[in-house]
């Protein structure tokens, strides 16, 4: 069957060294057909994707530099200090081009599909809102679109490696095949994957999905820009006013009078999708906006502690002996660290420095976790990187001089990788939540207000769970216990596909080897 | 000795290729309060010549591997010396290191870890020749399309994972990456015991087939005679990391000098049924390498064993039995003692080692032994059970020490085509093995 459409096999074997290019050249079409949708999908989306694209770049960027820049200080002060430079005009070119990629006019943006406005003479159609539809109706279409869309395009990438597959790779089968078709029957690990898109859409196109932005809502509520017109009913006119003044008469203090609870109006025509804060600010754009610096610092703490974790694993089950027993040692002695004090001591000695105010102090916070997390996921991989490391491959490479570092790269990371993205995606929902908590605990920890951050709004709402304000509270912390199942889901599902026993039906085996992992 | 060495060196013309000295290989034991060492590979010397394939026998435990992967310099030799080609490997480090590696490769055992199941078939046999930068891309790709039909496998298996093959064909796969870099010597450890009976064959002749073809010189590491004798022209037996005897395979085959070889030769069927070798089952198990016999390796084995002249009229069951006695002795010395036990040694009521009165009746029940040995037997017992095992071992051996208990043999040599035994028996005051063999297994 996939000899028919696959023209690697029709012939023999070229020994020309042939580029993915070149087969593409030889049998156009499927990439074609799967270019031409992906390109629709991209310029639909072109100012929000270069925009999320910047802003991940621009974490990286701030997190290598500012890495970097620590580690560089404790030999020279005047090069930390060149390299902070480079990170601050890299920073603020980045900035610029997001700004100007703001220009770029998207579809399912809220100048498309707009959802505030005002009923001229309090009833009847709506003078702003998409179609003139109720605000609500415009803002839950621009939603769904914006989720659709970010579904269609994670399928249609998805789908590219199908392609690929099929048409373009040499290999007619891989390991990595068996992986990807036992998660397409996982339904578990799919409902995981369907709950880190959706976050990660948030995160991406945030700005979109709210029924407000946060710079109007939250961050400049008094500025020109930030006046909306609303219909007064006392004074049977159109009027405008400062976001901030209509927030102020919004809140949900937990009285019964005021009080905006989901899926409700405020006083001023605004759809409140979530309700509102306290401060009268509204929750789902709160929420969204959180959404992307949550994603960005849990990314970053995560993705160093993979790093550290994964590569000094593979130090330790290589070269055992005393080098383990020194990895062992400092990960012990970080564990016995209390991490809360830590962050608590790094927040003090940096709060007000540059480095404590990347990402709204989001960036320290990634790194005292990063490492901190470490020493639990090194201690899940170690084991299966000592069993790797005892295979006969690995000796067979030793035997022909291969380098330490491409031996564990080639034949043991590829072995640990689906351990470590297990217990990486388990402990990111650790992670999230201490974030949450630590916004909670707010004093100076967490990610500075007013940025939005998923915990200060559980703290906020902390005193009004039992009244009419619920939703503060609840909301998200209910998004965030369904972030971290997702996440959770995502690791069950990679677990069970990257395990070889767990389609052959023989039960015992099926156990044993998932008590191994 | 040198005579020997002389004769390795005229004899069919081949020169040395790789020469042994005084290997050892230990294990652990380092550190004041380490465990002594495992002494897997106990100061072994011998010479492989350009072209042949030198086999390596023994159970598994000899150390038989370990003495292949210090070769090809996967383990670092403890003490002695590899010269290839006269040049000693176990000092070279780095990139000289890298550079001799290509001259010596390894072919693994199990099929199914001694190939990365991520890598398609040609990275993998491609990967030796990245790694030491062998052309150009375009060049190895070529290499590896060539190898791949030198054994025996087809041009679109270049793009196949490990996981698509049989295990007869994953270990072409591995031949083919061992000779990517032409190297001159490969050590194969037990290259087909893992496969079919149908398909080792198909190997063996395989490898024959790229020795002819490549001038390889190759040491064949195996458990099983039968594979030896068909394909190695020497020979090495080993036990407990001990060169038990060495010789050209037909010789060593027809006329073993050495009781150990004897003794595994007479376990596989012969093609001549008239030549009266009985079959010989040796007693127990061997002993653990961390605390080897102070003589002969094989001596608490030995079914020819040198026993004192004081003993000389013992019968052999009254040997056998003494042995058997002073292994279950051996075994409670290794035991540590937990702090429970210690504590009731001390207050009298130890009773863990009362089962020894078991292992005597069950062994000296019904036999006539003279009251030397049964008072030695006695006292030992007695010692066993008071909690001191170790005072009790000792007492048995220097009560029943012979010449193979007290002091190692040598190598050396027994035939003028250059086969060497490793037994005490080889000297001229003692009768040798076949005779004792021969007459301990008729009294039966
Ligand atoms: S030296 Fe003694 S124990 Fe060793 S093989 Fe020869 S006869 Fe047997």
């Amino acid at each position: 069957m996939a000899s028919s459409t696959n023209t690697q096999n029709a012939e023999p074997l070229r020994r020309d060294d042939s580029t993915v290019l070149s087969r593409i050249a030889d049998n156009p079409w499927p990439a074609a057909r799967w270019v031409a949708v992906m390109g629709v999908l991209v310029l639909l989306e072109l100012g929000a994707l270069l925009g999320g694209f910047l802003n991940v770049v621009e974490a990286l960027l701030i997190a290598v530099t500012g890495l970097a820049e620590v580690t560089v200080g404790l030999v020279s002060s005047s090069l930390a200090a060149g390299i902070l430079g480079f990170q601050q005009s890299a920073a603020s070119t980045l900035s610029g081009l997001r700004a100007d990629t703001e220009g770029i006019p998207t579809l399912l943006s809220r100048d498309v599909i707009p959802n505030q406005g005002y009923q001229p003479g309090g009833t009847g159609a709506w003078e702003g809102p998409f179609l003139g539809l109720e605000p609500a109706y415009a803002w839950a279409l621009r939603l769904v679109l914006v989720l659709a869309y970010a579904l269609v395009l994670s399928y249609w990438l998805f789908r590219g490696w199908l392609v690929f597959r099929e048409h373009y790779r040499q290999m007619e089968w891989s390991p990595t095949d068996d992986v990807v078709d036992k998660l397409r029957t996982h339904r578990w690990g799919q409902f995981g994957i369907v709950i880190l898109v959706l976050f990660l859409t948030m995160g991406l196109f945030g700005p979109a999905m709210g029924p407000t932005t946060v710079e109007q809502n939250i961050l400049s509520p008094y500025t020109e820009d930030s006046r909306i017109e609303y219909y007064n009913a006392e004074s049977g006119s159109v009027e405008t006013v400062f976001a901030g003044e209509a927030n102020f008469n919004a809140k949900s203090i937990g009285s019964q009078d005021s009080n905006v609870g989901p899926m409700t109006y405020d006083d001023y025509g605004r759809f409140h999708p979530f309700g509102t804060l306290t401060n009268g600010r509204d929750l789902f754009t709160f929420m969204m906006g959180g959404a992307r610096i949550s994603l960005i610092v849990t990314g970053i703490a995560i993705g160093l502690g993979t790093l550290l974790a994964g590569g000094l694993a593979m130090v330790s089950a290589f070269y055992r002996g005393s080098i383990d027993l020194g990895v062992l040692t400092l990960a012990d002695g970080i564990v016995s660290v209390p991490r809360l004090l830590l962050l608590i001591m790094v927040s003090a000695v940096f709060a007000n420095t540059w480095l404590g105010n990347i990402l709204d102090g989001g960036f320290l916070l990634a790194v005292v976790f990063g490492l901190t997390i470490w020493p639990f996921l090194w201690r899940a991989v170690r084991g299966p990187a000592l069993q790797v490391a005892q295979e006969a491959w690995v000796d067979a490479a030793k035997s022909f001089g291969q380098q330490p570092s491409i031996i564990m790269r080639k034949h043991m990371f590829p072995y640990i990788m689906g351990y470590l993205l297990i217990y990486a995606s388990m402990s990111a929902g650790g992670i999230i939540i201490s974030l949450s908590a630590l916004s909670f605990l707010g004093n100076g920890l967490g990610i500075s207000p007013p940025t939005p951050a998923w915990g200060r709004a559980v703290s906020l709402g902390q005193g009004l769970v039992s009244g009419p304000s619920w939703h503060i509270s609840f909301i998200p912390g209910a998004m965030i216990v369904l972030l971290v199942t997702g996440m959770n889901a995502f690791g069950d599902g990679i677990r069970d596909a990257i395990d070889p026993e767990s389609d052959t039906g023989e039960g015992g085996e099926t156990t044993a080897a998932g008590g191994g992992g | 000795m040198s005579k020997v060495t002389e004769r390795t060196q005229t004899e069919g013309g081949r020169e040395t290729l790789v020469s042994v000295e005084n290997l050892k290989k230990y294990y652990g034991g380092e550190g004041m309060f380490a465990d002594p060492p495992v002494k897997a590979v106990d100061d072994v010397s011998f010479e492989i010549r350009r072209g042949e394939t030198f086999g390596l026998v023994g159970e598994s435990g000899s150390g038989k591997s370990t003495l292949g992967r210090t070769l090809v310099q996967l383990e670092r030799a403890t003490e002695g010396r590899v010269l290839f080609d006269g040049r000693d490997v176990t000092t070279l480090s780095g990139d000289e290191l890298k550079q001799w590696r290509r001259n010596a490769q390894m072919v693994f055992q199990d099929p199914e870890s001694s190939l990365n199941d991520r890598m398609t078939i040609g990275e993998i046999i491609m990967e030796p020749l990245s790694a030491h930068g062998w052309k150009t891309k375009q060049d190895r790709r070529e290499r590896a399309l060539e190898l791949l039909s030198e054994v025996g496998l087809q041009e679109e298996h270049y793009y196949r994972y490990p996981h698509q093959f049989s295990g007869g064909q994953r270990q072409r796969i591995g031949i083919a990456r061992a000779l990517a870099l032409e190297p001159e010597f490969v050590v194969l450890d037990e290259p087909v015991s893992a496969l079919d009976v149908s398909v080792q064959a198909k190997i063996i002749t395989l490898l024959e087939d790229l020795q002819a073809e490549f001038d390889l010189t190759y040491l064949f590491i195996a458990h099983d005679l039968s594979v030896i004798r068909h394909i190695c022209d020497r020979v090495a037996v080993m036990y407990l990391g001990k060169i038990m005897e060495l010789g050209e395979t037909g010789e060593l085959f027809e006329s073993p000098a050495n009781p150990y070889t004897q003794s595994l030769l007479s376990a596989i069927p012969r093609p001549d049924p008239t030549a009266d070798r009985q079959r010989i089952t040796l007693p127990g198990t061997p002993p653990s390498p961390r605390d080897p016999p102070v003589g002969c390796q094989f001596s608490t084995r030995c079914p020819a064993k040198i026993y004192p002249e004081e003993y000389d009229d013992l019968s052999d069951d009254v040997w056998d039995a003494i042995e058997r006695f002073r292994e279950v002795v051996r075994e409670r010395s290794r035991q540590e003692l937990g702090l429970v036990d210690q504590a009731r040694l001390r207050l009298g009521l130890f009773s863990k080692y009362d089962d020894i009165d078991e292992a005597v009746a069950d062994l000296f029940g019904g036999l006539d032994a003279p009251e030397a040995v049964t008072d030695a037997i006695e006292s030992a017992r007695e010692q066993v059970k008071a909690g001191n095992p170790d005072a009790a071992r000792e007492a048995l051996f220097d009560e029943f020490n012979g010449i193979c208990d007290r002091e190692r043999p040598v190598l050396q040599g027994v035939s003028d085509s250059g086969q060497q035994s490793y037994c005490h028996r080889h000297a001229p005051e003692y009768e040798p093995p076949e005779t004792v063999l021969q007459r301990r297994s008729d009294d039966e």
